[in-house]
C-alpha cells in the first residue's frame, strides 16, 4: 500500500456532472448527498436555536411573540430530530463505511438506497415547505401530542406528512442496511469479526425498521383525525388522549436508541485506532449495541410518568428504564478501559471522543434522574429535561459526528485539515457546549418550565449565562466547517492510514477507488482491532 | 485499462436470498404499520366492550367468511404458481397467478358492497348517522374504516405486484431459475391474508 | 451470490391440504363466534388463538418458513414477540387505571 501515486481513478473522478451525482447508484456519493443536505438543516436548525436562545436572553417579549416562539421550537426539534440527528450517523458514514468496512463494494439494495436519499429530499422539502403555505408551521411540539395537534390551524397535516416521508426514508436505510451486513461480509469476516460501528449499525437498523412503522401509522391517524374530525382521542366518545402518547412513544422512545447508537459506534472505532491497541471488552460493546436496542423498546412509558399512566404501569416503565444503564454503562467503561496503558495519540477525532464520554456520561446519569419515577414527578417538562437531551443527543451524537468527520475526512476526501484549527474550534465548541445547556440543569431544578417564550425575573441570570454560552458554540461551529471546507478545497494531499487505524476502510485507497477494493480485503482472524506487527506486515505485503 | 477487480461478495450481482431477506423485511414493517392500530383497537374494545359488540352486528358475517375464504383460495393459487413455475409449468403457473388476481378483484367487489351498506346507513366518519353513535361505538367504525381500508388497499397493491410478475414470467423474465420476485409477491400476498385473518374475527366475530 | 442454491420445491398436494385445514380453522372460529355465545370472554381467546394457529399455518407451509433457514423462523419470532411485548406494556396502563 505505499503506493500513493494517481494511477487509479477514484470515486470523485469515475463520473462528472450533477446527474451523475443525483442519480447515482454508489454507496459512497450517496454519503455524500447526505453529508451535504443534512448538514445543511442542521444548520438551519442551529439558527433556530440560536434565535429560540436570543428570545430568552431576558424575560418577556424579546425577538418574538409566543406563537412563533412556540413555531420556532417545533421547527428546531422536527429538523434536529428527523433531518438532522436520525440520518446523520446512519445515512452519511453508515453509507459510506459499513460497505467498505466488511468488505464488499456497495450496499446490498443500490437502488433503494438512491430511493431512500430522495424520500429524504422530498421529505425535507414538505418539513421546510409548512413555513410558506398555509398558516404557517406547526406550533405543537414536535411530538405532536393530540388533542392539541388536532385543533391547532397551523400546518400540521403537512408536518406529520413530512415526518411520515421520512420515516419511510429511514426505515428503507435500515432494511438495507441488515442485509448487506446478513450477505455482503467478505468471506472471511464471521460476525464476531465486525467492526463495532457494523454492529453498532446493525442494531440501529433493526431499530428503524421496527419501531418507525408505529410512528407512520400514529401520524396518519392524526392526519385521519384532522380531516374527518373523528375524535379518535377525545374521552367524550370513549377515547383517550394518553394513547397517542403512548404510540408516539413506542416509535419515539427507541428512536432516542437510532440517534445515539451509531455515535457510539463511532466512538468504538476512534479508540482502539487512537490508543494503538485492540478494544477491551469486544463482544460486550458489540452485545451491548444489540441490549440497548431491544431493551429501548420497552421504556417508553418513562416520557408519561406525570401524563395520567397508572401508577403500575410507571413503576414498571420506571424498573424497566434503569435496565438500559447497564449496556450504555458497559460500553462507557470499555471505552475507558482501552484508553488504560494505551499509547495515546491526542488528535482531533480523540477529542471529540473524549467530549463525547464526557457529555453523554453527564446526559446519561441526568437521565435516570429524570427516569427515576419520584424524581421525574418534580423536574418533568422543565429545563432539566432540555438539558438531559441536549447532553445526549448533540453532546453525544452531534459531536460524535462531529468526530467521525474529522477522523474519516482523509479517507473520504484524500485530504487533511489544519489540525491546529481543528483543534482549537474543538476547544471553542466544547466549551460554548457546556455553557449552553448545563445551566438548563440548574434552570430546570429552580423549576423554570420549558416551551415557554417568557419566564420569571429570578431565572435572567442563569438564562443569559446560556445565551451566551449559544454564541460560543456557533463561534466554534464556524471554526469548525470553515476548517473543513478549507481543507476540501486546498489542503494537503492526506495518507492513506494517517491516525494507524486497522480497520477494512485504511486499507483502500483515498479517497476510495470506485468499488472500493481492487484485491480481496485481509481480515485478521483474531477479530477487527488487530494491531500486532504480524497483521500489519501481512497488509503491507498484499 | 484493466477490467476492475470484482469482489465474490459484491453488492452488484443478483442474489436471491438477499431480495428475500429484504422482502421479509419489509413483511415486518407492515406488520408493525397495522400493529399500531391493533393495539388502538385493543385499547378501545378494552375500554368499550359492550359499544363493540352491539356495533359489530352491523357488520355481516357470511360477507366476511366468504371474503376469509376467498382470500385464502387466494393464497393457495399463489403459493400453487411458485411450485407450477419450479416445475416448469409456465403455463399453468400464469393460471394459477391470475386466478389469484382474479380473487383480489372478487375480495374488493365484496368489499366494496359492505362499505356501500354501511356509507348508505351514514356510518363513515363524519356522516351524521356516525356522529350521533354513542360513545365507544363511532371508535368502532372509525377504525373498522381505518383497518379494512389500509388492508383493502394493501390488496390492491399485491394485486397490481402479482399483474408485474405476471408480465414478466410471460416475457420469460422471471423463470424457475430466477424466481425471487413471484416468491417475492408471493410472501406479499400471504401476508396480506395473514391481516384479514385477524381483522376478520376482531370485527366481524364479536360476540 | 448464491444463485444456484438448492431450492426446496413445495408440492400441490401440501398446499391443497395446507388450504383445507385452512378452511377447517375458518368454520371453526364462524361456528364458536355464532353457537358459542355462552362461552362469553373465552371466546374472544378462542378467537385469537384459531387466527394464530392460521396465521402460523399460512407462515410455516405457504410462505415456505418450514423449509427456510433457521434464521427466518427466529427473527419472525422476535418481531412477533416484539409486538405481544408492546401490547401488554400498553394494556397493563390501562388495566390498572
Amino acid at each position: 500500500m505505499s503506493d500513493t501515486s494517481n494511477n487509479y481513478v477514484n470515486f470523485f473522478q469515475a463520473k462528472k456532472g450533477i446527474k451523475s451525482w443525483i442519480f447515482t447508484l454508489d454507496h459512497k456519493r450517496i454519503a455524500l448527498l447526505y453529508l451535504y443536505a443534512v448538514m445543511s438543516f442542521f444548520l438551519v436548525g442551529v439558527l433556530l436555536g440560536l434565535l429560540m436562545r436570543l428570545e430568552l436572553i431576558a424575560p418577556g417579549e424579546t425577538i418574538m411573540k409566543a406563537t412563533m416562539y412556540n413555531q420556532t421550537f417545533t421547527l428546531h426539534g422536527v429538523i434536529m430530530i428527523f433531518l438532522f440527528i436520525i440520518p446523520s450517523v446512519p445515512a452519511i458514514f453508515g453509507n459510506f463505511f459499513l460497505p467498505i468496512m466488511i468488505g464488499t463494494d456497495d450496499v446490498a439494495f443500490p437502488r433503494l438506497n438512491l430511493l431512500s436519499w430522495w424520500l429524504y429530499i422530498a421529505g425535507a422539502t414538505l418539513a421546510l415547505l409548512t413555513l410558506v403555505v398555509g398558516e404557517g408551521p406547526a406550533d405543537t411540539g414536535w411530538t405532536f401530542y393530540a388533542p392539541y395537534s388536532v385543533q391547532t390551524g397551523t400546518n400540521v397535516t403537512m408536518a406529520v406528512m413530512a415526518a411520515f416521508i421520512l420515516g419511510f426514508s429511514s426505515i428503507l436505510t435500515g432494511l438495507n442496511f441488515i442485509v448487506t451486513i446478513h450477505r455482503l461480509r467478505t468471506p472471511k469476516m464471521k460476525w464476531f469479526n465486525m467492526p463495532l460501528f457494523t454492529w453498532a449499525l446493525y442494531a440501529t437498523s433493526w431499530i428503524q425498521l421496527l419501531a418507525t412503522p408505529v410512528i407512520g401509522i400514529t401520524l396518519l391517524m392524526i392526519v385521519a383525525e384532522r380531516v374527518f374530525g373523528v375524535g379518535l382521542f377525545d374521552p367524550a366518545i370513549g377515547g383517550d388522549p394518553i394513547l397517542y402518547q403512548h404510540l408516539f412513544w413506542i416509535y419515539s422512545h427507541p428512536a432516542v436508541y437510532i440517534m445515539i447508537l451509531p455515535a457510539m459506534g463511532i466512538i468504538s472505532e476512534i479508540i482502539p485506532t487512537a490508543a494503538h491497541r485492540t478494544i477491551f471488552g469486544y463482544k460486550a460493546i458489540a452485545i451491548s449495541s444489540l441490549a440497548i436496542a431491544f431493551v429501548g423498546y420497552f421504556v417508553w412509558g418513562h416520557h408519561m410518568f406525570t401524563s395520567g399512566m397508572s401508577g403500575p404501569a410507571r413503576i414498571i416503565f420506571s424498573i424497566l428504564t434503569f435496565l438500559v444503564a447497564i449496556p450504555s454503562a458497559i460500553k462507557v467503561f470499555n471505552w475507558t478501559a482501552t484508553l488504560y496503558k494505551g499509547s495515546i495519540e491526542i488528535n482531533t477525532p480523540l477529542l471529540y471522543t473524549l467530549a463525547f464520554i464526557f457529555q453523554f456520561s453527564v446526559g446519561g446519569l441526568t437521565g435516570l434522574v429524570v427516569g427515576a419515577l419520584a424524581a421525574d414527578v418534580h423536574i418533568h417538562d422543565t429545563y432539566f429535561v432540555v438539558g438531559h437531551f441536549h447532553y445526549v443527543m448533540f453532546g453525544g451524537t452531534g459531536f460524535a459526528m462531529f468526530g467521525a468527520l474529522h477522523y474519516w475526512f482523509p479517507k473520504i476526501w484524500g485530504k487533511m485539515y489544519n489540525t491546529l484549527v481543528a483543534k482549537v474550534g474543538f476547544t471553542i465548541l466544547f466549551i460554548g457546549f457546556n455553557v449552553l445547556y448545563f445551566p438548563m440543569f440548574v434552570l430546570g431544578l429552580l423549576g423554570m418550565p420549558r416551551r415557554y417564550y417568557d419566564y420569571l425575573p429570578e431565572f435572567t441570570l442563569w438564562n443569559q449565562v446560556s445565551t451566551v454560552g449559544s454564541w460560543i458554540l456557533a463561534t466554534g461551529l464556524i471554526i469548525v466547517i470553515i476548517n473543513l471546507i478549507n481543507a476540501y478545497r486546498k489542503g494537503a494531499k492526506a495518507p492513506v492510514n494517517p491516525w494507524g487505524g486497522v480497520t477494512l476502510e485504511w486499507q483502500v485507497k483515498s479517497p476510495p477507488p470506485l468499488h472500493n477494493f481492487d484485491r480481496m480485503p485481509i481480515v485478521s482472524e483474531d477479530g477487527p482491532y488487530d494491531f500486532s506487527e504480524e497483521y500489519k506486515q501481512k497488509i503491507k505485503q498484499a | 485499462m484493466m477490467e476492475h477487480f470484482v469482489l465474490p461478495n459484491s453488492g452488484h450481482v443478483r442474489d436471491a436470498e438477499s431480495n428475500k431477506l429484504g422482502m421479509w423485511l419489509f413483511l415486518f414493517t407492515e406488520l408493525l404499520l397495522f400493529g399500531g392500530l391493533f393495539i388502538v383497537y385493543l385499547v378501545y374494545r378494552a375500554l368499550n366492550p359492550d359499544a363493540f359488540l352491539l356495533a359489530s352486528f352491523e357488520l355481516s358475517i357470511p360477507m366476511g367468511t366468504i371474503n376469509t375464504v376467498v382470500l385464502l383460495t387466494s393464497s393457495m393459487t399463489i403459493a400453487m404458481s411458485i411450485t407450477a413455475l419450479q416445475k416448469g409449468k409456465k403455463e399453468l403457473a400464469l393460471y394459477l397467478m391470475m386466478a389469484t388476481v382474479a380473487a383480489a378483484l372478487i375480495f374488493m367487489v365484496i368489499k366494496f358492497f359492505e362499505w356501500n351498506a354501511k356509507i348508505h346507513h351514514g356510518l363513515f366518519p363524519g356522516m351524521e348517522t356516525y356522529s350521533s353513535l354513542p360513545a365507544g361505538e363511532s371508535l368502532f367504525f372509525f377504525l373498522y374504516f381505518f383497518m379494512t381500508g389500509l388492508h383493502a388497499l394493501h390488496v390492491i397493491i399485491g394485486a397490481i405486484f402479482i399483474a408485474v410478475v405476471i408480465a414478466k414470467v410471460g416475457s420469460d423474465k422471471v423463470t424457475g431459475e430466477r424466481i425471487s420476485l413471484l416468491e417475492n409477491s408471493g410472501l406479499y400476498w400471504h401476508l396480506v391474508d395473514v391481516i384479514w385473518i385477524y381483522l376478520f374475527p376482531l370485527f366481524y366475530l364479536i360476540h | 451470490m448464491k444463485e444456484n442454491e438448492i431450492q426446496h420445491i413445495t408440492s400441490f398436494r401440501e398446499h391443497f391440504s395446507t388450504y383445507v385445514s385452512l378452511v377447517i380453522l375458518t368454520i371453526m372460529t364462524v361456528a364458536v363466534s355464532v353457537f358459542g355465545a355462552d362461552l362469553l370472554s373465552l371466546t374472544v381467546l378462542t378467537a385469537m388463538a384459531i387466527a394464530t394457529t392460521k396465521a402460523v399455518v399460512v407462515g410455516y407451509y405457504f410462505m415456505h418458513l418450514k423449509y427456510d433457514p433457521m434464521i427466518y423462523r427466529l427473527l419472525v419470532g422476535i418481531v412477533m414477540l416484539l409486538f405481544v411485548v408492546f401490547m401488554i406494556l400498553t394494556i397493563f396502563d390501562y388495566v390498572f387505571r
